[in-house]
């Protein structure tokens, strides 16, 4: 899939994260700022690296801000953000889920 | 345990919504309340206890955020100020805006980068914050590319004007010149709002088409980075030449360590501003900021007999259809775009475009 503008979703509420997807030229780079990188940034990245992949999004910049989201808000959140991203918001893509 | 309220639009045209809004905002120490600031207001949220008062409020003018006020006494510490700061984001995100600015009181720096914002610059009084999809790094990456582009790179002496060219004259084409004959590299941002008689893309263009003989010249648009909306804005300070002071100071800073840093811009070159207050303000607070990281080298106006040259004057001669007079002051390239617009551009300032500012 492609990423065909900047998108937003999720909030900065406690347990969620906020995640911005926009166009890159290749590879997924991911920003990610967590009070709990120390010990689940490698976790959070590898959900959204993961949901990525699973989409087929191959290239794409994400800049997330955690709020201590549990991986299914993580998964929900990149899926909403990569479907608006690439404006297939009308077709969800219920097979990742 | 107080219960959860949802954000909502405040409606500030409503005097008793509009009174309530200030006084919480005036009890936490926020206390511009100009019109011309109000003016730049697109909307604003804000969020009330389970006994109705206001509890937070943000507003957001174009792609700034503003007025973000939050009253923690009741709450988690920050779940107010992160409800208000994504209610916001989602709300430019709909409007397509994905890149913001905040600039904010050096006590809530913290808190906007506990949520993402990247600090540019600050001062004792405040700091400016960016955040979204594309950052001061993308900016300098896209400038030292049409450095490269020109075959412009491993040069040591580098220098930089900012200037509006409002429109391009000889008095701009001199400070280049003298420029490009110091420097190996020099960097022309022109300023990027649009609120001068010549739009944006005009004096971009004229100040290309002005400098295309000097090979070392690269002409690029300041973006929101230098001299904008956001680096200039007239906030929380309760007098003109304090607000002035600390908006400068701000953008010098952010100048100095995201801009000449990254680009390694040793030296800044300035016109002698013996006209405008706000511009001589600006160049004091350069001289003081800026070195010893960059040199500040001010260069006399260029005189054409016994008249300074200025974009103001030729402005004038727009004005009053006298465009002969001031044939001397520009490039053949500015004079010529002028006659093929000549209606156009009086009609712009018939309809009130102020020709007398910057």
């Amino acid at each position: 899939m492609e990423i065909k503008k900047t998108a937003i979703a999720g909030t900065l509420e406690s347990s969620d994260i906020q995640l911005m997807i926009s166009q890159a030229d290749s590879g997924i780079t991911i920003d990610l700022q967590s009070d709990v990188k120390k010990v689940f940034g490698d976790q959070i990245e590898a959900v959204i690296t993961t949901t990525l992949n699973n989409m087929g999004v191959t290239a794409a910049k994400v800049k997330a801000v955690d709020k201590g989201a549990l991986d299914c808000v993580i998964k929900a959140r990149t899926i909403a953000a990569v479907q608006r991203a690439a404006e297939t918001t009308d077709k969800p893509a219920w097979e990742v889920l | 345990m107080p219960i959860e309220q949802a954000v909502q639009t405040l409606n500030l045209n409503d005097p008793a919504v509009f009174k309530e809004w200030q006084e919480f905002l005036e009890s936490l120490g926020i206390s511009n309340f100009q019109a011309n600031e109000l003016q730049q207001i697109d909307t604003t949220l804000g969020m009330y206890n389970e006994r109705g008062s206001l509890v937070a409020t943000g507003s957001v003018a174009g792609n700034v955020l503003k007025y973000v006020g939050v009253c923690n006494k009741f709450s988690t510490q920050g779940s107010h100020f992160n409800s208000i700061v994504s209610a916001l984001m989602n709300l430019l995100a709909q409007r397509g805006v994905f890149h913001l600015f905040v600039f904010t009181k050096v006590k809530y720096a913290a808190s906007f980068q506990h949520v993402g914002f990247h600090e540019l610059a600050r001062t004792d009084l405040g700091v400016i914050l960016e955040t979204g999809d594309a950052g001061v790094g993308d900016y300098v990456r896209r400038v030292a590319q049409a450095a490269a582009d020109r075959h412009l790179t491993s040069v040591s002496k580098v220098g930089a004007i900012v200037m509006n060219a409002n429109p391009f004259t000889l008095g701009h084409r001199y400070l280049v010149e003298q420029a490009a004959r110091e420097n190996e590299l020099v960097y022309v941002f022109v300023v990027n709002d649009d609120v001068s008689l010549f739009t944006t893309a005009e004096r971009l263009a004229l100040v290309k088409a002005g400098t295309t003989d000097l090979t070392n010249v690269v002409v690029v648009s300041g973006d929101q980075y230098m001299v904008s909306y956001v680096t200039f804005p007239a906030y929380f300070l309760p007098t003109q030449d304090d607000a002035i002071r600390y908006q400068t100071t701000l953008d010098a800073r952010l100048f100095r360590d995201q801009i000449a840093a990254a680009l390694h811009i040793t030296t800044r070159y300035l016109g002698s501003e013996p006209f405008s207050r706000t511009t001589g303000i600006y160049n004091q607070v350069l001289q003081t900021e800026l070195p010893p990281a960059v040199t500040v080298k001010v260069i006399d106006r260029q005189t054409s007999g016994d008249n300074v040259i200025t974009a103001t004057q030729v402005r004038r001669a727009l004005a009053a259809d006298d465009l002969a007079s001031v044939c001397d002051w520009v490039p053949a390239t500015t004079y010529q775009f002028m006659q093929q617009n000549l209606t156009q551009l009086q009609a712009r300032i018939q309809e009130g475009m102020n020709i007398n500012g910057n």
